[in-house]
């Protein structure tokens, strides 16, 4: 793709590229934030003390993503009780493969989402590495460098699982769960505005695009584990270029989400509702002021 | 399994152990440890080791430093004029380690 004339700064942006940089936003911020939800309530359940703290910790970089995330957000003057604890459950646009909740006690659910998550997760913010929005180019590489742990400890977590014949289905019937979940993550909240997102150059990789190497990655590895994607819903050639892969109904980037999504986002919203607020305590100094 | 874990603060210093982790093997017990005993504290480098691969003498099996005088061994034994400052502190540190690791006989403490 050709490099794109760098966009100006959040005051000065046209209609429609207000609409693609938020878009894409959105994109990013719901996955990091729902996902942490999810993966913290391993805490104090996790295998081991050693696993729960890795765990809570993967979390934690999440929820700092996606605060840088959101941050940008405020730019357009939200602020954080619009973006999370006010916005309606079906304004999100994470992907249906964070929402969904955890089988009880079902590690290997963990391994799977985490490793078809995290690689999504690389792929795309080395297209975000050269967005022509300087505000999105300048945090990449602060969340990059938290990054390589999630998709090692995932790997490693994998690897470990798939040695025995009895855990290794577990991880199979998880894999058939979530794959097709995993595919939403290259959805489109919508087409025109996805194509925008590419013609500005926010992102210097369309998602068809990313999804392709995406799978050329994930495949062979989970095969390569004596794994099999066959029972998925997947075409026979994976590795070209296909329009149709079969995908849930709900997507969640289009704001389409499944049944589990309105009881986290009632669970997470509850505290506030509760204690009527109006708005969200800082105790963080916001992330432009810090280096 | 368990590994001890040793964390060395900045280049340069001694691993100082800090502590173990449950871990199957080694590259997990380093995953598992750079969480757990260096997400909080200034950290360059950890090692994990096999508790099973450590060996170990205490007082029970050994008089560390012997139980006759070897105060031969101190620098000042041998001086007969004032000794450096540097000298004078090293060996007050020595004094204090044997103090320390003598305890004298009959006291009340």
């Amino acid at each position: 793709m050709a490099a794109a004339e760098p966009l100006s700064g959040p005051d000065d942006l046209s209609d429609d590229e207000r609409e693609a940089v938020e878009h894409l936003l959105y994109r990013l911020a719901d996955d990091e934030f729902v996902v942490a939800e999810r993966y913290t309530e391993w805490q104090v359940r996790a295998p081991t003390l050693e696993s729960d703290l890795a765990l809570a910790n993967i979390a934690q970089d999440e929820l700092g993503h996606a605060r840088l995330w959101y941050d940008l957000l405020e730019d357009f003057g939200f602020d954080e009780t619009d973006l999370v604890w006010e916005r309606d459950s079906g304004q999100w646009r994470q992907s249906t493969l964070t929402e969904l909740p955890f089988g009880e006690g079902d590690w290997a659910d963990v391994a799977v989402r985490s490793y078809l998550y995290d690689v999504a997760e690389e792929l795309r913010l080395d297209a975000l590495a050269d967005s022509s929005y300087a505000r999105i180019r300048d945090r990449v590489g602060k969340i990059q460098s938290e990054e390589d742990y999630h998709r090692e400890h995932a790997e490693n977590w994998l690897d470990r699982l798939c040695e025995d014949e009895e855990s290794r289905e577990r991880v199979q019937d998880a894999l058939d769960r979530l794959l097709p979940h995993a595919l939403t993550i290259f959805a489109p909240t919508d087409e025109a505005v996805e194509d925008r997102i590419d013609e500005l150059g926010l992102r210097t990789r369309s998602l068809v695009d990313m999804r392709e190497e995406w799978l050329d990655t994930v495949v062979p590895y989970l095969e390569s584990l004596g794994l099999s994607v066959d029972e998925v819903e997947l075409p026979e050639q994976y590795d070209t270029h296909h329009e149709n892969l079969e995908m849930p109904d709900e997507v969640g980037r289009d704001q389409s989400h499944t049944e589990a999504w309105d009881d986290l986002w009632s669970e997470f919203t509850n505290s506030y509702r509760e204690l009527g607020r109006s708005e969200a305590s800082t105790i963080m100094a916001d992330p432009d002021d810090v280096e | 399994m368990i590994w001890e874990v040793f964390r060395q603060n900045q280049e340069g210093d001694y691993h100082t152990h800090c502590g173990n982790v449950h871990a199957p093997d080694r590259d997990m017990a380093l995953m598992f440890a750079e969480i757990q005993h260096a997400r909080r504290k200034p950290t360059n480098s950890l090692w994990v080791v096999p508790k099973e691969e450590i060996g170990e003498v205490d007082t029970e099996d050994a008089a560390f430093g012997g139980t006759t005088d070897k105060s031969y061994r101190w620098a000042q034994t041998y001086s007969f004029e004032a000794a450096a400052e540097e000298v004078a502190a090293s060996e007050s540190e020595q004094v204090e380690a044997e103090r320390r690791r003598t305890p004298a006989d009959g006291g009340d403490d």
